[in-house]
């Protein structure tokens, strides 16, 4: 970084210290922002006056337990292949974890794009490759498109568990819980760079609520902050972005129409919050072959969380993870109780590894 | 009932607990050994041992042939023992072509010819297909200090100097682009063997310690030094070398550099007044060429390790847990 960035932060800086006269609540609601804030250390450059609270960031945080029981039932088939993101390896059902059935033998394979479980499904004509589905508007157009392709090549081996879920509906669940009181979003930058700007405008207009999309270096984040901060004191809400380098206004396109070819919206249900109307992806009815729901007849009973997580707390912004009891206690990276200290992008996991619970003490 | 994953062998906090409750079986008495890379068996002589299993065999800047001889070679070196004897076991799976083999071999006898390395015993077992992935390599190495005495942790005092060799993470990336498909041209492991730079360096009055960053990459290494001696250490981001193209698949995958593996990389804690010298040396030697300080020892925040950010904060690097695995988005 050269002197002339760390002059620019500098004065970003600066700006943010001279705005804050009040004290102001502001969410990053995604988790790589959440990782990104403790991997530079912002917190502690930004005046004391400005509280950052993390949202429902994390897409295998807010996958619901009896959604991760399904596909664990479905992975302890024999003639079943289990295709999902790294992150969700880890994350606990009600009993075990994906990574706990791999080492009892079921066949679970990590994948980095959606299109890649073609290739299986074709490698392994004899067995079931299902796609467990995970992830906001950033993952959901290449599970549209792996669905496209896989109709077209008429698999009859391939199908999806989808539990993808769309931002803007939770981001209102946020805005108009009394509880929370935040007054201003920093918004994901990668979802946005599929939705531009425009499924946010509803923040500023009907709640009044400051935002902005920010991109995920230490500066992208106090650009964001220092937006969000000069809104707040001028009283002039708006769905801002300090990414335009990745963000369009009018978003991705074609990303937007494959989305809209597959899926429907549909409730969904979100861990430790609940169920969200229209805030998941529904298979529109010529798609339903590759539904694994349908497919598999599954029916997910629920489940009771482990007793005394606030994950749910935790993902909905109402505690930071010190206040839960369990915290640093009975769950630790090592033997996490809830899916915020399992996930690389959990709140829980990102306080306890890069802050110690976010207590400032820990330099001396 | 508890089972192993595969968490328990990244080298992090999972892998720690689980030599834990293997060592704990043994009588104290019976066990020698510290938090090190080899263990001093007697004033003089050192020993390590280590298996070798990767995926792909042969990548840019190797194949598990070299790795498997500089691995056991370095862990050696790093306290500053002149590697002497190997002894080597291979696990095949049947059906193994005997070609591919032989070319392993082959890297392997290289290394050992340039470092003046004994093949010693050996052993060889075949098992059925499907009983393992193609071939797995161990490797017990013995050898003699060439230091006036012994480097370890130990060592260690508030305000010493920290550095590293080269750039951090050249061979985890290398590893994880070409098993997601990501590989670029200047990605190339810096799988090698660490004794001609340090032999540069063993008789510098002052050197205190060397580590090896492999797996767990540099910042495991650094929490072991934090939690081993009980001081704290603090690095600056800013200093720490990393290539581009490392920054580029860390990026890609969500991965943390501090974490990635290296083969050919080592950490240095040495005296303020040794540091000057050992800089000149190393930056003499290809290998160590591109030698930084990136931070020091220091008595606060012991047993942590703290790090100065591009922007100025202050943030842990903490020991990982288990497996690194690629984020969703």
């Amino acid at each position: 970084m050269s002197t002339r960035d760390l002059a620019r932060i500098g004065s970003i800086l600066k700006a943010i210290h001279k705005m804050t006269e009040r004290p102001m609540i502001l969410m990053e609601v995604c988790g790589t922002h959440t990782v990104s804030i403790f991997r530079h250390g912002i917190r502690e450059l930004l005046p004391s006056s400005i509280r950052l609270l993390s949202g429902p960031g994390c897409p295998v945080c807010v996958t619901d337990q009896a959604d991760i029981d399904a596909a664990l039932s479905l992975a302890r088939r024999k003639d079943t292949l289990i295709a999902t993101y790294g992150d969700m390896l880890r994350v606990p059902g009600s009993r075990t974890s994906l990574a706990e059935e791999r080492s009892s033998g079921s066949d679970i394979r990590i994948i980095t794009s959606a299109s890649q479980c073609i290739d299986l499904a074709m490698e392994h004509p004899d067995r079931e490759v299902i796609f467990f589905a995970v992830g906001f508007e950033t993952t959901a157009p290449a599970t549209a498109s792996l669905v496209l392709e896989a109709s077209r090549k008429e698999l009859p081996n391939l199908s999806v568990i989808n539990f993808h879920k769309r931002t803007p509906p939770v981001l209102e669940a946020l805005a108009m819980d009394p509880s929370l009181k935040i007054d201003g979003f920093i918004l994901p930058g990668h979802v946005s760079v599929i939705l531009g700007h425009g499924p946010y405008s509803f923040l500023a207009e009907k709640y009044g609520k400051a935002s902005c999309i920010a991109g995920f270096e230490g500066e992208d984040i106090l650009l964001a902050i220092a937006d969000l901060c000069l809104q707040i004191r001028e009283g002039r809400p708006r769905a801002a972005s300090v990414y335009p380098r990745a963000v369009r206004p009018e978003g991705n396109p074609m990303a937007l129409e494959l989305m809209d070819r597959v899926f429907l919206s549909g409730p969904a249900k979100w861990r430790g919050i609940g169920p969200i109307q229209d805030s998941g992806f529904a298979f529109r009815k010529e798609f339903s072959p590759f539904d694994a729901r349908i497919k598999w007849d599954l029916h997910i009973p629920e489940t009771e969380p482990p007793e005394g997580c606030r994950c749910g707390d935790v993902l909905s912004g109402k505690i930071t993870p010190r206040e839960c009891p369990l915290f640093s206690t009975a769950c630790t990276p090592v033997k996490p109780v809830g899916p915020c200290m399992v996930s690389s992008e959990g709140t829980c996991s990102a306080y306890f590894r890069f802050a110690r619970g976010g207590n400032p003490d820990w330099k001396r | 009932m508890e089972k192993i994953t595969l968490g328990h062998g990244s080298g992090g906090r999972l892998t720690q607990e689980l030599i834990g409750k293997v060592v704990e079986l043994f009588p104290p008495q019976l066990v020698a050994g510290d938090m090190e890379d080899c263990t001093f068996i007697d004033d003089h002589m050192a020993m390590t041992i280590d298996s070798f299993t990767v995926t792909p065999r042969t990548f840019p800047g190797g194949d598990i042939g070299k790795l498997a001889i500089c691995g056991s070679a370095n862990d050696l070196a790093v306290r500053g023992i002149a590697p002497e004897n190997i002894a080597m076991s291979l696990v095949i799976e049947e059906g193994f072509e005997l070609e591919e083999l032989k070319k392993y071999m082959r890297s392997a006898a290289k290394v050992c010819q340039d470092l003046g390395l004994r093949l010693t015993a050996g052993d060889t077992k075949v098992v059925p297909a499907g009983a393992l992935d193609g071939l797995f390599i161990t490797t017990c190495s013995v050898g003699r200090r060439k230091t006036s005495y012994p480097l370890g942790m130990n060592n260690l005092r508030p305000g010493d100097k920290l550095m590293v060799t080269t750039s951090i993470g050249q061979h985890g990336a290398t590893i994880g682009a070409e098993r997601f498909n990501l590989s670029s041209e200047n990605l190339r492991s810096d799988c090698g063997s660490l004794w001609s730079c340090i032999q540069d360096i063993i008789d510098v009055d002052g050197l205190r310690c060397l580590r090896d960053c492999t797996r767990g990459g540099l910042g495991t290494a650094l929490c072991e030094w934090a939690e081993g001696t009980g001081y704290g250490m603090e690095i600056e981001e800013v200093l720490i070398p990393l290539s581009e193209e490392v920054s580029a698949i860390c990026d890609i995958l969500g991965f943390d550099p501090l974490y990635l593996a290296c083969e050919g990389c080592a950490l240095i804690g040495a005296s303020p007044s040794a540091m000057d010298r050992i800089l000149a040396r190393l930056r003499n030697n290809p290998i160590s060429s591109d030698t930084r300080v990136i931070g020091e020892v220091v008595e606060n925040h012991g047993r942590i390790v703290g790090m100065k950010t591009l922007i100025g904060g202050m943030r842990i690097v903490d020991m990982p847990v288990g497996e690194m695995l690629p984020r969703i988005c």
